[in-house]
């Protein structure tokens, strides 16, 4: 695959420490602590010790909040970044107001009340994530998530996520005339290499508890320009040598 | 490559779209003052080599009676020894002064005829102002382009994409009554939200293309209903076209823009 490493020692960084070891290590880390995450709003809050402030950051999981306090780190996940972590790795548990640790059902109802789109949000997140790609938001660039190969300090992305779910009928979907697509185009071509819409079964948005995600189907397909000029020129030298 | 035929691609790098790699605002405002410009707009060659047609009302294409320069080895069907050029092919010869068409009493067409021509209904001799644009464009450009089904000539042994509508194609001894089925394909009639149906094979810039064996065309170029084309129908047209390149056009105000939907599938990275 043609990964876009930033500077010389990026790729030899990158397979020295993939990716899968490390979220496995902040996985080992939150359940070595017993670690929660406190539900406020569409966010999860965490406390994180210098060594989970490491991980946290090696893998992209949450933002750091800035604040004064000296020993320990807090961190803000989104709601796909906490589901994930809570109920793919098992690692964090999120308590609610009434401090009581809440079950996956019930974090998934709550969820959706705040998003009634958290199913298919949150299959394409951890579809990417289960392959170890890096998922960061991408709503500044007019996509649901940006994906990279690697920390981002190391890769340029890859891809701008888009997502649509398979309805028979699109007409409430994203990219249904063809300006969407020039101006989604337009504004992935400064942030990522190419436009990654994920097709995702229509079941998913009605998926009533998390287990029912995994039969649906996420299909890949990539969205991108083709330019005639510039496509001639690669071409045309190779033609105009002697045929057989 | 015929001199005109590189007046033509300066004429069109300058207006074109210009979708480059910085795909900065400045290339689009450059694009718009030489769209609105009274003055400096390239002008096109007069030819000396004009080939001459006569136009056939029954088959809604040009016979060749009077073949000059090398452009028709890229251009035109081969039936019966004699070379048919579709609307759009007639069309792009005369806005660039390479072909006089002649009606059945030796009467000239003019452009303004021709122009009336394509704009007839929708089904202008099974094209649309709006495929002639996306023709013009690639052929400008140097591009080899054929409508889809259409062999170039009756001697190929190989089809050279699946043919929907070709089934008459394939027996050189129908009579008069349905020549007409011979010639054109039903590719531009209006189509139904979110359908898509292939419209050329394109074929990269090739000095040496021969119509009795074209080979493969590097993709077929499908055209959509003013709305991009649903996931169900790019499957169902993957499927009827195996083994053949994709790639879907749309044109908006004189621009014409070139998509691939391609299906992918994410590595699982270490």
């Amino acid at each position: 695959m043609g990964i876009r490493w930033k500077g010389k020692g990026a790729e030899a960084k990158a397979l020295a420490d993939p990716m899968s070891k490390i979220v496995s290590q902040l996985k080992c880390s939150l359940i070595e602590y017993d670690s929660r995450g406190l539900l406020s709003g569409f966010s999860v809050l965490i406390e994180a010790n210098e060594e989970q402030t490491g991980l946290f950051n090696r893998t992209c999981f949450g933002r750091r909040n800035i604040t004064t306090e000296k020993d320990k780190q807090w961190f803000q996940l989104s709601m796909e970044e906490a589901f994930y972590l809570s109920y793919m790795l098992k690692c964090i548990k999120v308590v609610g107001e009434d401090n009581c640790p809440t079950n996956d059902d019930e974090l998934w109802k709550y969820a959706i009340s705040k998003r009634n789109n958290f199913p298919n949000l949150f299959k394409a997140y951890s579809h990417l994530r289960m392959k170890n790609w890096v998922v960061r938001a991408g709503s500044q660039y007019g996509v649901d998530f940006v994906a990279y190969p690697h920390h981002p300090t190391l890769v340029y992305s890859e891809y701008a996520v888009l997502i649509l779910s398979v309805e028979d009928d699109n007409s409430n979907g994203r990219l249904r005339v063809w300006l969407d697509f020039h101006c989604t185009l337009r504004l992935c071509g400064s942030v990522a290499k190419t436009l990654l819409v994920l097709h995702i079964d229509k079941n998913c948005s009605a998926a009533t508890s998390p287990s029912c995600l995994e039969s649906c189907l996420v299909e890949e397909r990539t969205v991108t320009r083709w330019n005639p000029e510039q496509s001639r020129e690669n071409q045309t030298t190779v033609q105009k040598e002697p045929s057989n | 490559m015929e001199d005109d035929e590189r007046e033509r691609f300066r004429f069109y790098e300058e207006r074109s779209d210009c979708d480059s790699d910085s795909e900065g605002y400045v290339e689009d405002l450059v694009d718009d003052a030489l769209c609105y410009s009274s003055c400096d707009i390239p002008k096109l060659q007069l030819r000396k080599d004009v080939s001459k047609a006569q136009w056939i009302e029954e088959l809604g294409m040009a016979e060749v009676v009077e073949k000059k320069g090398k452009m028709w080895t890229t251009t035109g069907i081969v039936r019966d020894g004699k070379i048919y050029c579709s609307i759009e092919e007639t069309l792009f010869l005369a806005e660039i002064g390479a072909l006089h068409i002649v009606n059945g009493d030796d009467t000239y067409l003019s452009l303004k005829d021709l122009y009336e021509k394509i704009a007839i209904g929708n089904d202008g001799y099974g094209s649309s102002w709006e495929s002639f644009e996306v023709y013009r464009h690639l052929k400008s450009l140097g591009y080899i382009v054929g409508r889809y089904g259409v062999p170039w000539t009756f001697k190929s042994t190989k089809i050279n994409s699946i043919a929907e509508n070709g089934a008459s194609e394939l027996d050189g001894t129908s009579c008069n009554g349905s020549r007409h089925n011979i010639f054109i394909t039903e590719m531009f009639t209006n189509l139904q939200f979110g359908e898509v149906k292939p419209m050329f094979d394109v074929y990269l810039p090739n000095s040496k293309f021969k119509k009795s064996s074209p080979g493969s065309p590097c993709f077929l170029l499908c055209r959509t209903s003013d709305h991009p084309p649903s996931k169900q129908a790019t499957e169902d047209l993957e499927t009827r076209c195996k083994g053949h390149h994709i790639k879907f056009c749309n044109v908006e105000h004189g621009r014409v823009n070139f998509f691939s939907f391609n299906k992918v599938e994410l590595p699982i990275l270490p």
